[in-house]
């Protein structure tokens, strides 16, 4: 018995040798990438998107290897990650989560001949750059569809912290709900936390308790959200990754999605020609977000409407432009003025037909 | 006020009072053997990733269910061994236990993110209603939630094991002295602790999210462990404090929702401020509920 254990165990490490041993004789990749993530890439949200996105990438360039790790800390440990990645030969990293810049960012200043790319921050340098999707105008086709779709006229939107560009999201729904429908109003509970999947399950029991039939949310995984208004019969639209749409196979309407493969695609083939320019990337609708597929209980002329509205906004329609009343009756954005960009950040206030309070 | 949100409060109230009560029941139960157990959030969690994985493998929530139990039995019976066998530290060892515990459910549930179960079934309360109305359909560990509370209350009052099992947490030299063995009540106490923890978590990750997450049930457990105080350590109370305080939080989100005109930053304080003002409140009647040797570890007799 000892004798077989001992030679299973050989065989093992001549396996490992093997599988280890040749790949200094397999041809170089013409590009290493690591990429970190805060949490799983099955979350149907943002990580998935992330892994979506750079597995695209992957299969753009023949032979490029990947290095890939989740549940990365937003804390010191982040640099060590990146630090292990590096010395496996990453030249170019993906830190795809908030919290993670500032670790990559001394990483950038130690290793000049490695290319960092940070998802939805504002450092740079030769060697790093930013980029993130320009969620708030895409969101309103969401607004379209889900006007569309009520019959109570009363939407319910869970946001996990009332940051700005979050409530940016909200606004720019509404506005869309309200161009198609005058009497769609929207409702917010705000969860305190970016991911406290109860309390998303309540909050989207609450909404639909005050008459909403549609849901949608902005937390890190649309999962929990998703799944408990297709218990109770109410429809849903997804955001962060466009999988969601496989959580709710009767109520789903559409979902606003992160599309990053073009842009990872993109980066990489630069830092391969060194050619790789810093930048802050800012993206929407036709390029760094789409919009899911439909689900099946969307009639075409509505599909029509949302795929319209969504190629205005992909040709440059700006929702925020003024005027722009609250939903207190104050005038936000004056008439011939209009809002964008690092704006975004910048909302403490729902517009008109949002039940809420934004501080 | 308006009807909706009131019921729309009791619906949500039940249904997230349902895991903090058997948390606390769990609790209470060990504590009425004289060990505080802050490792609930632990071993909350580990019910919740093993029942999570157990239904995801098998399809059955009901196996989940059994998997969760039996798993927040065994983490806790590791914690007995060390503070009745070895006589660690309770505090200490506790607090060790819930990072065990949010480390150990994570490396159980990893591979099951993102997997699609269906869950707990619900159950209609004598056909009344519609199965969406949330008021009259709740999955069987709702149900079943008062009457364990009963259970619970009738073995540590109504029973000689009861009875010696309060005695060791009052004072384990005379139930040495009665006869009793303290150690081996207070095994059993904490596997009973354990197995309530583990469906506690278990009814979070199964009826409540359909999901699994690292460190979902967000402090939850912590909540357990005031509210028995809250429960003065007796199994009935902890029935209106489970109810107070999912009601609490539930409220300040139909509040929201029903559009009041408040800071959802100050909603978001409601459950914990009134949590303080409880524990204030209560802290007032100086009557002693606490079991005298809660806390204290037993070192045996001369």
């Amino acid at each position: 018995m000892t004798r077989i254990s001992a030679l299973a165990v050989a065989l093992a490490a001549a396996a490992a040798a093997f599988a280890t041993g040749p790949i200094s004789a397999q041809q170089k990749p013409p590009l290493t990438v690591g990429a970190i993530f805060v949490g799983s890439v099955n979350d149907y949200g943002y990580n998935r998107s992330m892994k979506d996105g750079l597995d695209e990438m992957k299969r753009n360039i023949p032979g490029l290897k990947l290095i890939e790790a989740e549940n990365v800390p937003e804390t010191a440990e982040s640099e060590r990650i990146m630090e292990g990645m590096i010395q496996q030969g990453a030249k170019l990293i993906f830190a795809t989560s908030f919290g993670h810049q500032q670790f990559a960012f001394n990483l950038a200043k130690t290793h000049p001949d490695v290319t960092f790319e940070h998802a939805g921050g504002w450092m740079q340098a030769p060697n790093f750059g930013n980029f993130f999707g320009a969620t708030q105008a895409a969101w309103y086709p969401m607004g379209v569809a889900a006007g569309k779709m009520t019959k109570s006229n009363t939407l319910g939107f869970v946001v996990g912290v009332p940051i700005g560009y979050a409530i940016g999201n909200v606004n720019a729904f509404e506005m869309g709900a309200h161009s198609v429908n005058p009497k769609a109003q929207t409702r917010v509970v705000v969860t305190g936390g970016w991911s406290d999947k109860a309390k998303e399950a309540a909050a989207a029991n609450a909404l639909i308790d005050q008459g909403a039939d549609v849901v949608t949310m902005h937390v890190d995984s649309p999962a929990t959200i998703i799944q408990t208004a297709e218990g109770r019969g109410a429809y849903s639209i997804g955001f962060q990754s466009i999988a969601a749409r496989e959580l709710a196979p009767k109520g789903w309407i559409t979902g606003l999605g992160f599309t990053w493969g073009p842009f990872m695609t993109e980066t990489a083939r630069s830092v391969i020609a060194g050619t790789f320019k810093p930048a802050m990337v800012r993206q929407g609708l036709g390029s760094m977000m789409a919009v899911a597929p439909f689900g099946a209980k969307v009639p075409p002329d509505v599909r029509t409407l949302v795929t319209a509205s969504a190629d205005k906004v992909a040709h440059g329609f700006n929702p925020f432009t003024g005027p722009v009343t609250d939903n207190t009756g104050t005038v936000r954005i004056a008439a011939g003025e209009s809002w964008g960009g690092d704006k975004m950040g910048n909302f403490d206030w729902y517009v008109e037909g949002v039940i809420g309070k934004a501080k | 006020m308006n009807a909706a949100l009131v019921l729309g409060v009791l619906a949500s109230a039940i249904a997230s009072g349902t895991s903090l009560l058997y948390a606390t029941l769990g609790e209470i139960v060990g504590e009425r053997a004289g060990i505080v157990n802050l490792g609930l959030e632990g071993i909350m969690l580990i019910g919740a990733a093993s029942g999570f994985a157990a239904t995801a493998m098998t399809g059955n929530p009901f196996l989940g269910v059994t998997a969760a139990a039996l798993a927040g039995a065994a983490a806790n019976l590791i914690f007995a061994y060390l503070v009745v066998g070895r006589q660690a530290n309770q505090l200490a060892t506790g607090l060790t236990l819930m990072f065990f515990g949010l480390g150990l459910s994570a490396l159980i549930g990893r591979p099951f993110v993102g997997t699609l179960i269906a869950g707990l079934p619900k159950l209609r309360i004598l056909g009344l209603g519609s199965m969406g109305d949330p008021l009259t359909a709740y999955d069987g560990l709702v149900y079943l939630v008062v009457p364990t509370a009963i259970l619970i209350w009738w073995l540590l009052f109504r029973t000689t094991w009861g009875l010696g099992l309060r005695a060791v947490g009052e004072s384990p030299v005379a139930a040495v002295a009665a006869g009793l063995r303290p150690g081996r009540l207070q095994y059993q106490a904490l596997a009973i602790a354990g197995l309530l923890g583990g469906i506690a978590g278990a009814h979070l990750s199964l009826a409540l999210t359909l999901t699994w997450e690292e460190g979902m049930t967000a402090g939850r457990g912590f909540i357990a462990i005031a509210l028995v105080i809250f429960a003065k350590w007796n199994p009935l109370w902890a029935i209106a404090g489970a109810l107070l305080f999912g009601a609490a939080e539930s409220l300040q989100l139909q509040l929201q929702a029903a559009g009041a005109d408040v800071s959802p930053f100050i909603m978001n304080m409601i459950p914990y401020l009134l949590t303080l003002l409880v524990l204030i409140v209560w802290g007032w009647s100086r009557q002693a509920a606490a079991p005298a040797a809660l806390g204290r570890n037993f070192v045996g007799v001369e």
